[in-house]
């Protein structure tokens, strides 16, 4: 397969769909002339883009990550091409330079605001709606002090999961993971039904009204992802049982339950994108030898038993590999 | 409150496909004795995470693949035009509400019911189904060809009356012909004319207490509303992409789809949900949630000319169904948009 169809596959289709097509009222189709324009094209590809935007006659008013940290300017070009050939105008094949300038004026830059904030680079994207940014939301002071002082036995969150939450391998990144997830975990800790000789301690000194503002707090976070594959996994396989699984050995596809691009299914199934592989990795086991457990209804221990170790390494490796939600602040749809 | 609860006494209704599912069993049975392994993480070496890992059995896949057709992989569909045709299939088979987008009323695709891109086993496959057309159907009393059955479930499962054209395909679309060289496709090598083992969903006879979708409610609380939610409306994310399909209201199939039938619910579930856990339920649990699910309302059944009670008579004598049935106090069939 050609590499740009490759990347396509692996990091864009969850989303637009293998033929390009978006999904209905959520993710727009491929293929619209304006943003078929090669410098708008490694522009969204590069820093994602989230508010409204006008693809046709359509506003859709989502999110899409960006994939400045995941992926190289040649792989970037690539997928770049890949999409103007198979949807565009077909042009000449994007350069990997074109993408390392654009990436040098994007560096710092967050998410486009919308289409209105990228009309500037054609004037073919012109008419674009308004952007209206999400409601202001602050922190509770109470939650920062525990998070970056701690309290007694309650060590500071950040010493161990870094200062956004984004985590440093093997210890978990929290930012994005669903408020529910992390308040549920928290109180497994606390109460001895999953046990880890860090965070045991940590969690029972936390009283279970910290332990739901902690999880309200990290689950609205959007942290780039720092994780990188590192576990040697064939992040091929891995993504084909994410995306697909494995009907044969009964896996269903693991974005069956955490969500289309690994960004989380609902309020009790985690966002896996982005995560520290030798975490996924260690979960997956834990979860194999009996050692975690407490799982909704035996949910993710049935899938966890019929995978292979080269599997665990192939998932985590692929999952690390993907860029993290930008949308964990805006509420889930229904 | 008036509380339709039957018995088997009036006999189990006809299977949503005739007899089928033989070697099911054999998914269950072959379950067992785990390999242990050390995973060798880098992490274990830092003394992170001193944890043993299991390797999964390896026997299972070999036993289950003799056991049913296989149809080819997705990595083998063909270059060329035909190629092409049947990648144009699996993608509206995968993604209808895009693809389809004029004829589609609702958020589902066919995988939601027919699994693995239609290819799991017990999930009507789509490479038993291709054989067995022309087929005659009770449902409209003549002889259906393959386009006819996909009308059906573009104009009941996919609740077509509700999307921008009105109505399914017309006879001689494209998007019948796409989806046929898909089944083609995943049908090569099948046998034409039997009924094949993992064909349809495995019927299961009516239990002895009958169904109660009361007791649905309990069993749908546990097992199913952490994903297709408590309101059963599914989730979506926060693009609004359909995460978990919706099992009742405006977004749900019609009150005509073999879906809406208790008896062909209960059969979907008991093979195939919560998902990942075949055989998980009891055959008592599988009725008694689908009655629960289908006591809601749902589309109306776009066969229907006059009253509810009209078209239940006319249509809704084959199978179990609530459909012109007083629940709650409330006359089901009606419809939600
Ligand atoms: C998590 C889902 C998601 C992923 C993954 C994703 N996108 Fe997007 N993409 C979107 C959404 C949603 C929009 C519209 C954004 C908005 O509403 O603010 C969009 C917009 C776009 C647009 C501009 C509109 C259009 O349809 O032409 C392009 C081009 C694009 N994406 C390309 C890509 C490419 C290439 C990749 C892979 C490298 C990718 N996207 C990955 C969700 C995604
Ligand atoms: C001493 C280091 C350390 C500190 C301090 C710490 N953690 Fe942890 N945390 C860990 C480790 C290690 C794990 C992985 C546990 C495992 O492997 O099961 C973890 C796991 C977690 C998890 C489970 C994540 C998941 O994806 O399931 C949550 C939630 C969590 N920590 C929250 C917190 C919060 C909130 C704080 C601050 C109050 C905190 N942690 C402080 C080391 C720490
Ligand atoms: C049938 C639904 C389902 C499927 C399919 C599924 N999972 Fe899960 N998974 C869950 C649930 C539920 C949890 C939450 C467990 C808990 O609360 O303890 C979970 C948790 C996890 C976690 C722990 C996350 C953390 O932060 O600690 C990992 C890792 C994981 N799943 C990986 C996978 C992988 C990889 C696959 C595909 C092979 C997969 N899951 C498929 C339901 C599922
Ligand atoms: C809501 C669930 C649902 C959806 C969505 C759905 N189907 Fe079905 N399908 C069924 C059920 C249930 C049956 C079993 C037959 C019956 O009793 O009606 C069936 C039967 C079939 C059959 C006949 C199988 C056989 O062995 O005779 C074909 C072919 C089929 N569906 C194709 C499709 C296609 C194509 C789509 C998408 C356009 C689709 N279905 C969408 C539930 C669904
Ligand atoms: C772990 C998540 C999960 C659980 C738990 C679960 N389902 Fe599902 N269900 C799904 C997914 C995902 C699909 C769509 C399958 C696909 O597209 O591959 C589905 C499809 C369905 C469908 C057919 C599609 C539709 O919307 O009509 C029905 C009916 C259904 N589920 C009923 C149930 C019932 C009843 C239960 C509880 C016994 C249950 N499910 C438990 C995830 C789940």
């Amino acid at each position: 397969m050609d590499p740009g169809a490759q990347i396509y596959a692996s990091a864009c289709s969850t989303c637009h769909q293998p033929n390009g097509a978006g999904v209905r009222g959520a993710v727009p189709p491929l293929g619209d002339p304006a943003f078929s324009d090669p410098t708008v094209l490694v522009a969204i590809i590069l820093r994602g883009v989230e508010g409204p935007v006008r693809v046709g006659r359509v506003t859709y008013d989502g999110a899409m990550p960006g994939f400045s940290g995941v992926l190289t300017d040649a792989e970037i070009a690539q997928v770049a091409s890949h999409v103007s050939r198979a949807w565009g105008d077909g042009g000449a094949p994007i350069d990997s330079a074109v993408v390392a300038r654009a990436r040098a004026k994007a560096a710092g830059a967050g998410p486009w605001k919308g289409g209105q904030a990228m009309a500037g680079l054609s004037p073919a994207l012109a008419p674009q709606p308004a952007w209206t940014g999400p409601a202001p939301w602050a922190a509770d002071p109470a939650v920062l002090t525990l998070i970056n002082e701690g309290r007694g036995e309650a060590l500071a969150c950040s010493g161990c999961h870094g200062p956004q939450g984004q985590g440093g391998d093997p210890i978990p990144r929290l930012s994005g993971l669903p408020s529910a997830y992390i308040a549920a975990q928290l109180d497994a800790f606390a109460s001895g039904r999953r046990s880890n000789d860090q965070m045991s301690g940590v969690a029972r000194a936390l009283s279970p009204a910290e332990r739901q503002a902690l999880g309200d707090y990290y689950g609205r976070q959007s942290a780039p992802s720092t994780a990188t594959p590192s576990l040697g996994g064939d992040r091929q396989a891995g993504a084909r049982l994410a995306l697909q699984g494995d009907w044969s050995r009964d896996i269903p596809a693991c974005f069956a339950c955490h969500g289309p691009s690994g960004f989380g299914g609902g309020p009790r199934l985690p966002a896996l994108a982005a995560q520290q592989p030798a975490y996924t990795a260690a979960q997956l086991a834990a979860w194999a030898s009996g050692k975690r457990t407490g799982d909704p209804g035996n949910l993710m221990g049935d899938v966890a038993r019929r995978l292979s170790e080269a599997d665990r390494l192939a998932l985590a490796d692929y999952l690390a590999g993907l860029p993290s939600n930008p949308a964990a602040a805006r509420k889930d749809r229904r | 409150m008036p509380q339709p609860i039957e018995t088997p006494q009036d006999g189990p209704g006809p299977a949503s496909s005739p007899g089928r599912g033989l070697i099911r069993d054999l998914l269950i049975a072959s379950a067992g004795g785990l390999a242990v392994l050390v995973v060798g993480l880098s992490a274990m070496s830092l003394g992170w995470i001193g944890d043993k890992g299991t390797d999964a059995p390896a026997t299972p896949r070999a036993a289950r693949e003799a056991a049913y057709f296989q149809p080819p992989p997705r990595s083998a569909i063909p270059d060329g035009p035909d190629g092409e045709a049947i990648r144009r299939g699996e993608a509206l088979f995968m993604n209808t509400p895009a693809n389809a987008a004029a004829f589609t009323g609702n958020s589902l695709s066919c995988v939601n019911c027919h699994l693995d891109g239609g290819r799991r086993a017990n999930a009507s496959p789509m490479w038993s189904a291709w054989g067995l057309y022309p087929m005659f159907r009770a449902k409209n009393g003549r002889i259906n060809t393959m386009e006819d059955r996909i009308m059906g479930c573009f104009t009941f499962s996919m609740n077509a009356q509700a999307s921008s054209s009105g109505g399914p395909p017309p006879a001689g679309h494209d998007i019948y012909r796409d989806l046929q060289a898909y089944m083609h496709y995943l049908a090569t090598g099948a046998p034409s004319g039997v009924e094949m083992a993992g064909g349809g969903y495995p019927k299961v006879d009516l239990p002895s207490q009958g169904y109660d979708p009361r007791r649905g409610a309990g069993v749908y609380a546990t097992n199913c509303a952490l994903c297709h939610g408590e309101d059963g409306q599914g989730r979506t994310n926060a693009n609004g992409q359909p995460v978990f399909p919706p099992l009742w209201g405006p977004q749900s199939y019609n009150w005509g789809a073999g879906m809406a039938r208790i008896n062909t619910a209960a059969a979907f579930i008991k093979t195939n949900m919560p998902l990942g856990q075949t055989g998980r339920l009891s055959d008592q649990e599988a009725w008694d949630v689908a009655a629960f699910i289908n006591s809601h309302e749902r589309p109306r059944d776009p066969r229907q000319t006059g009253t509810v009670q009209e078209n239940a008579r006319r249509n809704h004598t084959g199978g179990k169904t609530f459909y012109g049935k007083v629940v709650d106090g409330r006359l089901l069939g009606g419809g939600v948009r």
